[in-house]
C-alpha cells in the first residue's frame, strides 16, 4: 500500500498524462474553432516522431532541436491543408451545415494519405535511438532522463498555450470563437486568421508530441491511430471546445491508468479507463466541464 | 510487292521474339504481406528478406527448376493486415494469375487462413512466420512450418533453463495476445512440476502506455527471474521501466522484441543479458551459411535482420530452392520432396515430420555485447549464457 504514495506512480502519471494533454490540447484547438474531427492527428504525431528519428540518426540533432523543426513543418502542412482542402467548406453555407461529417471524410483521407506516404518512403521498419536514457533519481523516485524531459516539455507547452488563450488577445479571440462562432465574427473578429492559427497551432503541437514520443518509444507509419483514439477520448472526456479541459482529462486518464492498476491488477486497465468514461458521459454527456451545447 | 515483305519480316520477328521468351521465361512467384495496417511495422524484416533471396539468385543466372535455369518474378500483393484479404488474395494468385509458387505470409493468423485455400487447390507452400500449438492440428499436405519456437515445447525449455539456474521464484507478465497466452498457458504448470514459486502473474491488455504499477509490484517481490511475455511496444515499456526501478534479477526474459534491429539500437548496452525466443545466431559455426546470409542483410538493407522472422523467412526460400531444384514446379513431385528431404539452411539441416521441424530444436537467444547469442540447449549454444548485468549507470 505505501508504494501507492510512492513518488514513483505519480511521477509515472505525469509523464503519461502530459502526454496524452498535448497531444489532446492539439486536437481540440481544431475542433473547438471549426468543429472540424481532425483524426489524421495521430498521424501528425508520426510525422513529428520521424523527424526528430532522421534528424538524431542522420545528422546526430538532439530531439531537443528537431522538435522545432517538426513544429513548423507541421504547421506549415496544417496551413496547407486548412487552404486547399478546408477553407471552402467553410465557407459555403451548404457545407458548414455537415461539417463536422465531411471533416470525418476529409481527414480519414489525409490520415490514409500520411500514413501510406511514410510507409513507402520510408518503409515500415519500427525505429528508435536512444537519447538521454540515463536514470535520475528525485526523491525517491527514479525516472529516466528522457521521460523527465518529455514530462517538462510537454507541461511547459500545454501551460504556455492555455495561459496564452487566457491571456493574449488573439488567444481571446480564438476562445470567442469557440464560445460562440455567428457571434464573434459579429463582434470584429476575423474567422479566417483564427482558423488559419488554430491549425497551425493544433498540428504543431502534435508534431511536439511526436518528437518527444520518438526518445520513449518505437517510431513506425501507423503508430499514430492508438494517439488519435487517446486525444478523442481525452477532448470528450474533458468537453469538446474546452482546452482546461483536455489538460485535466489528460492527467485524470494517466491518474486512473496508473493508480487503478496499482489498486486492482493490471488486467483491469482498459475496463477502468473506458468505464470511467462512460460513467462520466452518462453523468454529464458534454464532458467534465463542456458547457450545454445547442444542436447546430 | 512491299506488303508481303513486311508481312514477312513482322513473321520474322514474331518467331525471334518468342524464341527469345522461350529462352528466359521467368518463374512467377506470389505471396501478399500486410504492408499496411497494424501489422505493417513487423513484415519488412520478412519483405526483405523475400527481395534478397530474389536479387541472389537471379544475380546467379537464375532458380534452378530441375536443371534449367530461369530468373525469379515476383506477384506480391498487400494484404492490409487482414487475414479475410489474404485468403482472397492467394485464390487469386493460384486461379487468376496462375503463379508457379507461392511464398508464405507474415504472422500466424495469416498461415492459418491460408492453409485451407492451399489444401483446397493443393499447391505447397513453405512457411515461415507461425508459431502456436495448433500448427499441429493442420492436416500435413500442403503447408510446413519451420520454426521451433512453438509455445508448449518453449515452456518446457524455459522450465528446464529456469531450474539449471537455480532459480527458484518468478515473477511473470504477460500481454492478453495469442502467442504470449499461449505460452503462459504452458508455463504454469511448468514451473509449478519444476518447483518453482510464481510470485507475481500480471496479465495486461493491448494498449498498455506504462508499466509502473506492475513493476512495482515485481520489484519488491524479488524475484530470481523475471518473464515479460510481451510484444515490442510492452517490451519496450518493461525495459525504460526495469531500468528506472531498477529491478536486479539476474535473469529477465523478454518475450518478442530483442530480435528486432531497434531493440539494440535503443537500448545499447541496456539490453545486454536480456533472453529471449530464437533458433538462429549468426555467430554458429556450425552453419556456415548462417554469417554470410547476416552479412548480405545488413549490406543490402543498412540494418540488422530480425533473429527470428527474417531467419525463418530465408530458411523457408532456401527449402523452397532446394526442393525446386530436385522436383522442378510439378506441384505433387514439390510435395513429396519437401516433406521427405533433409534440408541444408542457415539454421542448419531442416527436415519436416508431418507439418513441423524435426530437427531444430527449441532455443533461448541472449543479447551479449549487442550480439544474439544461442544460449540454451547447451549442445547448440554459441555462448554461455551470463546473469543480467546492473543496469547501465547515469
Amino acid at each position: 500500500m505505501d508504494s501507492l504514495l510512492s513518488g514513483q506512480l505519480l511521477v509515472a502519471t505525469l509523464v503519461v498524462g502530459a502526454l496524452y494533454a498535448l497531444v489532446a490540447l492539439g486536437l481540440n484547438l481544431i475542433y473547438g474553432t471549426m468543429r472540424l474531427l481532425n483524426i489524421a492527428h495521430g498521424d501528425l504525431v508520426m510525422l513529428g516522431a520521424y523527424v526528430s528519428y532522421w534528424g538524431f540518426s542522420l545528422a546526430s540533432v538532439s530531439p531537443l532541436v528537431s522538435m522545432f523543426v517538426a513544429m513548423a513543418l507541421s504547421a506549415l502542412l496544417g496551413m496547407a491543408i486548412y487552404v486547399v482542402l478546408v477553407r471552402r467548406a467553410l465557407h459555403s453555407t451548404a457545407l458548414v451545415a455537415r461539417i463536422e461529417a465531411n471533416s470525418l471524410l476529409i481527414f480519414f483521407g489525409v490520415s490514409v494519405i500520411l500514413q501510406n506516404t511514410a510507409a513507402l518512403l520510408f518503409t515500415a521498419n519500427p525505429r528508435a535511438y536512444a537519447y538521454l536514457d540515463q536514470v535520475i533519481r528525485i526523491g525517491d523516485a527514479a525516472i529516466s532522463a528522457n521521460r523527465l524531459v518529455v514530462l517538462v516539455v510537454a507541461l511547459v507547452v500545454c501551460v504556455a498555450a492555455i495561459l496564452y488563450l487566457r491571456l493574449s488577445m488573439t488567444g481571446l479571440a480564438i476562445r470567442a470563437l469557440i464560445q460562440e462562432r455567428d457571434a464573434a465574427r459579429l463582434a470584429g473578429i476575423e474567422p479566417e486568421r483564427i482558423h488559419l492559427l488554430s491549425f497551425a497551432l493544433g498540428f504543431a503541437m502534435a508534431a511536439l508530441a511526436g518528437s518527444l514520443i520518438s526518445m520513449i518509444q518505437q517510431v513506425s507509419p501507423f503508430m499514430g491511430f492508438p494517439f488519435t483514439i487517446a486525444a478523442f477520448v481525452i477532448i470528450i472526456l474533458g468537453g469538446l471546445g474546452n482546452l482546461m479541459g483536455s489538460l485535466i482529462g489528460g492527467f485524470l486518464l494517466a491518474a486512473i491508468e496508473t493508480y487503478g492498476v496499482a489498486l486492482t491488477s493490471a488486467s483491469f486497465r482498459s475496463i477502468l479507463i473506458y468505464g470511467v468514461f462512460i460513467a462520466v458521459l452518462v453523468w454529464r454527456p458534454q464532458g467534465l466541464f463542456g458547457g450545454a451545447r445547442v444542436a447546430r | 510487292m512491299h506488303r508481303k515483305s513486311i508481312v514477312t519480316f513482322m513473321a520474322l520477328a514474331g518467331l525471334v521474339l518468342a524464341g527469345l521468351a522461350q529462352a528466359a521465361e521467368p518463374v512467377r512467384i506470389g505471396f501478399s504481406l500486410s504492408k499496411t495496417g497494424m501489422f505493417a511495422n513487423a513484415t519488412p524484416s520478412q519483405l526483405n528478406v523475400y527481395e534478397l533471396w530474389k536479387e541472389q539468385v537471379n544475380a546467379a543466372g537464375g532458380l534452378d527448376v530441375a536443371g534449367e535455369r530461369r530468373p525469379i518474378e515476383f506477384v506480391s500483393y498487400d494484404d492490409q493486415s487482414n487475414t479475410g484479404n489474404a485468403v482472397k488474395i492467394y485464390e487469386k494468385l493460384i486461379t487468376d494469375d496462375k503463379v508457379d509458387l507461392l511464398l508464405a505470409p507474415w504472422g500466424t493468423p495469416f498461415h492459418f487462413a491460408v492453409a485451407a485455400v492451399l489444401e483446397r487447390h493443393k499447391f505447397p507452400m513453405i512457411g515461415n512466420s507461425a508459431a502456436s500449438v495448433q500448427l499441429r492440428e493442420i492436416k500435413p499436405g500442403y503447408i510446413w512450418f519451420p520454426t521451433s519456437a512453438i509455445p508448449d515445447k518453449i515452456a518446457e525449455e524455459m522450465g528446464k533453463l529456469l531450474s539449471s539456474r537455480g532459480v527458484k521464484t518468478v515473477a511473470v507478465t504477460n500481454l492478453q495476445l495469442p502467442f504470449s497466452l499461449e505460452i503462459k498457458q504452458f508455463l504454469m504448470p511448468v514451473l509449478e512440476r519444476a518447483g518453482i514459486k510464481v510470485v507475481v502473474d500480471e496479465a495486461y491488455p493491448p494498449g498498455i502506455k506504462d508499466m509502473t504499477a506492475i513493476l512495482i509490484k515485481v520489484k519488491n517481490a524479488k524475484p530470481d527471474a523475471v518473464l515479460s511475455l510481451s510484444y515490442p511496444p510492452d517490451s519496450v515499456l518493461y525495459m525504460m521501466t526495469a531500468r528506472e526501478l531498477g529491478i536486479d534479477a539476474p535473469f529477465q526474459f523478454v518475450l518478442i522484441g530483442p530480435t528486432i534491429d531497434f531493440f539494440a539500437k535503443m537500448f545499447g548496452p541496456a539490453a545486454d543479458g536480456i533472453v529471449t525466443v530464437g533458433h538462429w545466431s549468426p555467430h554458429q559455426k556450425a552453419w556456415p551459411k548462417a554469417k554470410p546470409f547476416f552479412d548480405a542483410y545488413v549490406a543490402k538493407f543498412n540494418t540488422r535482420p530480425d533473429y527470428l522472422d527474417s531467419a525463418l523467412a530465408y530458411m523457408s526460400v532456401e527449402i523452397l530452392e532446394q526442393a525446386v531444384a530436385k522436383a522442378g514446379l510439378d506441384k505433387e513431385k514439390l510435395r513429396r520432396v519437401i516433406a521427405s528431404t533433409t534440408f541444408d539452411t542457415i539454421n542448419g539441416p531442416v527436415r519436416f515430420d508431418g507439418v513441423q521441424n524435426a530437427t531444430t530444436p527449441t532455443m533461448f537467444l541472449q543479447l551479449q555485447a549487442g550480439e544474439a547469442q544461442i544460449v540454451w540447449p547447451p549442445d547448440q549454444a554459441t555462448a554461455e549464457i551470463m546473469r543480467k548485468p546492473a543496469w547501465p549507470a547515469q
